[in-house]
């Protein structure tokens, strides 16, 4: 869930996200889920010559499992707090297991 | 040719539909002009052609423009998405908000007086979905729509299996009507008298004896449109009319009228809860229904048009009944179970980033979360405060609320697995939930052993044992800072502790101290070891020194000045101490150097600084004193840091001073101590300073300054004479460099100056 978490923080950001298709597509996150399924509003793919059916659209639904990497706002990230938050995942999960 | 290599068979019958070749619809045209050119086989190209795009000149472009109009940027004009989404965020919240504050009246809904005739669309479905209903729509459909009206009386399909075999049995096989009859029909329907007005059909009983039904059945025949009567008191949408050859069937009455009350009782309950009010309750007799009173008639309207209101409203609800299959709810409603499973778990484990990060957006920046959070806390308000409204939902979300606290236990009840191995099966099945999504890969390594656990002798001091104690103190940390949060609130007063406060505290207590150990700062301190203290080597790494001003929160006084002499003592050991250092020919030290360094400054400094600017002045000069005792003070005093502690001391130490109020005998400690200091380091002033012009050198001066403030005249004197080669050096570049740079320099410079009573202005 620590990705969830995670990605909840950055609704109404502007991330890039890179697809395993090599398509990359900047927008604003609306909204994720839990299989971190993600909808952005506003998009535009980087290199939009090469899918010219891609631009009259305007907002996107993209199956998580089809996303390569999420290209995050720097300053939107807040490290140590991100440094602490896997750390409770990794507590979570080792209290789970010896559970 | 053959596709796949399939032997190519002579195939079809060419002459039947489809398999023919393809008629050559120029066939006539061509055997014409072959009639016409005997010799020749078809058309000369060069006997064709005009030769007209010879004559055209390929670079004539120039007006292009002007013909096609110039190539401008094409508009946005046709983008209606992009208007109506830009506004679309705030159309909702106005909404939200509207509804938040007006009371609900209920919404006159625009209907006409006299009801008539309604449309097919506005034919409203009953509030209970009937999806049994649903296959036969398409078929009935058609039929309806074929004979244009909604003439056919309508016996649902699901509800007279019964009859219809029985009729089956008494007509024969069944025969559709065609298209000629159904016209005919018509026909002959419009030729009978004028329909009666709709509220008088209308009142008809919708249910009883069946004796009274029998007779109004029979009247209905005579009454050529009962399907307007029964689309209003029942319900069902169009798909429900009678299949034509139940009219059309030579069926003798009787089956007709034993169908009726059939229709009328299973219906019956499917209409609109409160109908019941509206349909008069005596049976009236036909005279009645024919000769209506003006009274009669004028509540008869009201109550139709009462009743068209809310059929109206049922039907915007119900304009998407069985878009979905009940299968299709059963999924979203586990989804949705399953979320509230997690989301009643305790929120912050699983959630912890997101809780903590918009905890703290909203605290630092009160315009900003209105995007996020304030629209999400709008909106669920909304929703509770419609709930509250009406009372027969309120029921429905109590329910829905107990069944929702039913399933959470059970579903906590369940045990847990996230595998499943099927015997005999060569593999698992690993199911997902909503915080597990089901893992892809599932690997068990097996020579894995669990983490080991604290106790690792730390003499050796190597790495990973290192990064595991951090790691250890980490995770006391957060458990020390969850338990800060749930501080239980403090008891009013006169009242006894209550039972959570007495466990708060030593729960506290008792995580206070394993964070202690967990620093390993108590570790004995081993001169002859050449390894380094453990707590030392902790603060070499990056996140060992993040760690300090947390921990500093939760630790007393006296576990504070011990870190603070901790890391006095081995000062001259320090990773930023002993790596700070500018070797010969080095003008500005490596980056991981200068970052560590910078990190020190940042996340140790600061807690440590707050210590001792409150601390007493016996603590400093003790302080000062392990200092130029077991540390080389002019190896330190060469860095950054090292200065930076020596500075943090010596201007405590004025400062006290300087208030006055100051037991003498500390005072002359101070000053033996201090002198001890100034004799160390005079000789080396200059050494101390960075190398380069262009680093920044500021914390020197602040020191130098620091030293001046408390130096006899003597001292100054030989402070000045000891520096004065860099201070006129610092001032001419500071001429030489843009002015903000210079000034900024020169600043520097006369933080020095100023301590001993001059100004870099008086250097001209």
């Amino acid at each position: 869930m620590l990705f969830f978490s995670f990605f909840k923080t950055l609704v109404d950001h502007e991330v890039t996200i890179e697809l395993k298709n090599d398509l990359s597509i900047r927008g604003t996150l609306k909204s994720v889920d839990q299989f971190l399924n993600i909808k952005l509003d506003d998009i535009t793919v980087i290199e939009e010559g090469n899918y010219p059916h891609l631009s009259a659209v305007k907002n996107v639904f993209i199956r998580g499992s089809v996303v390569r990497y999420v290209h995050l706002p720097a300053n939107a990230v807040d490290t140590a707090l991100l440094e602490d938050a896997t750390r409770r995942e990794a507590a979570n999960t080792a209290a789970q297991k010896t559970r | 040719m053959s596709f796949f290599g399939l032997p190519q068979r002579p195939a079809h019958n060419s002459r039947m539909p489809g398999f023919g070749q393809a008629p050559d619809h120029f066939a006539a045209l061509s055997s014409k002009t072959s009639g016409q050119l005997e010799s020749d086989e078809g058309l000369d190209f060069e006997d064709t052609y005009d030769g007209l795009g010879d004559q055209l000149d390929e670079k004539d472009d120039d007006l292009n423009d002007d013909t096609f109009g110039a190539s401008e940027p094409v508009g946005k004009d046709f983008d209606f998405y992009g208007s109506t989404a830009k506004v679309a965020g705030t159309i909702n919240e106005e909404h939200m908000v509207f509804s938040r504050q007006a009371p609900k009246k209920p919404q006159p809904v625009v209907t006409p007086k006299v009801a008539p005739a309604k449309p097919m669309a506005t034919a409203v479905k009953s509030p209970e979905p009937i999806p049994d209903l649903q296959p036969e729509m398409s078929l009935w459909n058609s039929g309806a729509t074929a004979s244009n009206h909604g003439y056919a009386p309508l016996i649902p399909q699901y509800q007279a299996p019964h009859h219809e075999s029985m009729q089956l049995s008494s007509t024969g096989p069944k025969k559709f009507m065609s298209l000629e009859e159904v016209e005919a029909q018509i026909l002959a329907q419009s030729q009978k008298p004028p329909q009666p007005a709709l509220p008088q059909v209308r009142s008809l009983p919708p249910l009883s004896e069946p004796p009274q039904l029998q007779s109004c059945s029979s009247d209905l025949q005579l009454f050529p449109p009962p399907a307007q009567f029964l689309q209003h008191t029942a319900t069902p949408p169009p798909h429900n009319f009678l299949p034509p050859e139940q009219r059309s069937s030579p069926a003798p009455s009787g089956t007709f009228s034993q169908g009726r009350p059939r229709y009328f009782r299973t219906h019956s309950p499917a209409i609109p809860t409160g109908s019941p009010a509206v349909l008069p309750t005596g049976v009236p007799t036909l005279v009645q229904l024919q000769q209506p009173t003006d009274e009669d008639r004028a509540r008869m309207l009201e109550e139709e048009s009462r009743r068209l209101k809310r059929n109206h409203k049922i039907a915007q609800l119900a304009r998407y009944n069985g878009l979905m299959t009940p299968a299709d709810k059963n999924f979203i409603t586990r989804i949705q179970l399953q979320q509230l499973v997690s989301v009643n778990e305790d929120s912050f484990a699983e959630d912890f980033y997101y809780q903590v990060h918009s905890a703290i957006q909203a605290r630092n920046n009160p315009q900003q979360p209105l995007n996020q959070f304030a629209q999400t806390y709008l909106f669920q308000q909304g929703q509770y405060h419609k709930g509250g409204k009406f009372r027969r939902q309120d029921n429905h979300l109590q329910r829905m609320e107990q069944q929702v606290q039913r399933a959470v236990a059970a579903a906590k009840a369940r045990p847990k697995a996230s595998q499943l191995v099927l015997e005999g099966s060569l593999g698992k099945i690993s199911f997902s939930n909503v915080k597990t999504p089901r893992p892809m890969l599932n690997i068990h390594r097996a020579g894995e052993q669990p983490t080991r656990k604290a106790g690792t002798v730390y003499t050796g001091a190597n790495k990973k044992a290192l990064l595991r104690a951090i790691e250890n103190i980490y995770d006391t940390l957060l458990d020390l800072e969850m338990h800060e949060r749930v501080i239980p609130p403090s008891p009013a007063m006169g009242q006894p502790l209550a039972v959570e406060h007495t466990e708060w505290k030593p729960r506290r207590d008792g995580l206070v101290d394993k964070l202690w150990r967990e620093m390993k700062i108590m570790e004995p301190i081993d001169p002859n070891s050449s390894s380094t203290h453990p707590f030392i080597a902790i603060l070499s790494y990056a996140k060992g020194k993040k760690a300090i001003p947390r921990i500093f929160r939760h630790i007393d006084p006296e576990q504070r000045v011990t870190i603070l002499t901790m890391i006095v003592v081995h000062l001259d050991i320090l990773d930023v101490v002993k790596s700070g250092i500018y070797h010969a020919n080095e003008t500005s030290l490596p980056a991981s150097v200068r970052e560590e360094i910078e990190v020190f400054a940042q996340t140790v400094l600061p807690p440590l600084l707050g210590y001792v600017s409150e601390a007493p002045l016996h603590i400093v000069i003790g302080l000062l004193g392990i200092l130029l005792e077991r540390v080389d003070v002019v190896f330190v005093a060469k860095t950054k840091i090292g200065v930076a502690f020596l500075t943090m001391f010596t201007s405590r130490a004025e400062i006290i001073k300087q208030s006055g109020t100051v037991d003498p005998v500390e005072l002359a400690n101070w000053s033996k101590t201090y002198d001890r200091l100034f004799e160390t380091l005079e000789p080396h002033f200059l050494e101390c300073f960075p190398p380069a012009n262009f680093v920044d050198d500021v914390y020197m001066w602040q020191f130098l300054a620091s030293m001046a403030v408390g130096a006899t005249a003597l001292q100054q004197q030989r402070l000045v004479a000891a520096v004065k080669d860099r201070v006129l050096e610092n001032v001419m570049t500071s001429k030489a460099l843009p002015p903000d740079v210079g000034a900024q320099k020169s600043a520097n410079v006369n933080l020095f100056m100023r301590a001993i009573g001059l100004d870099v202005e008086l250097l001209g």
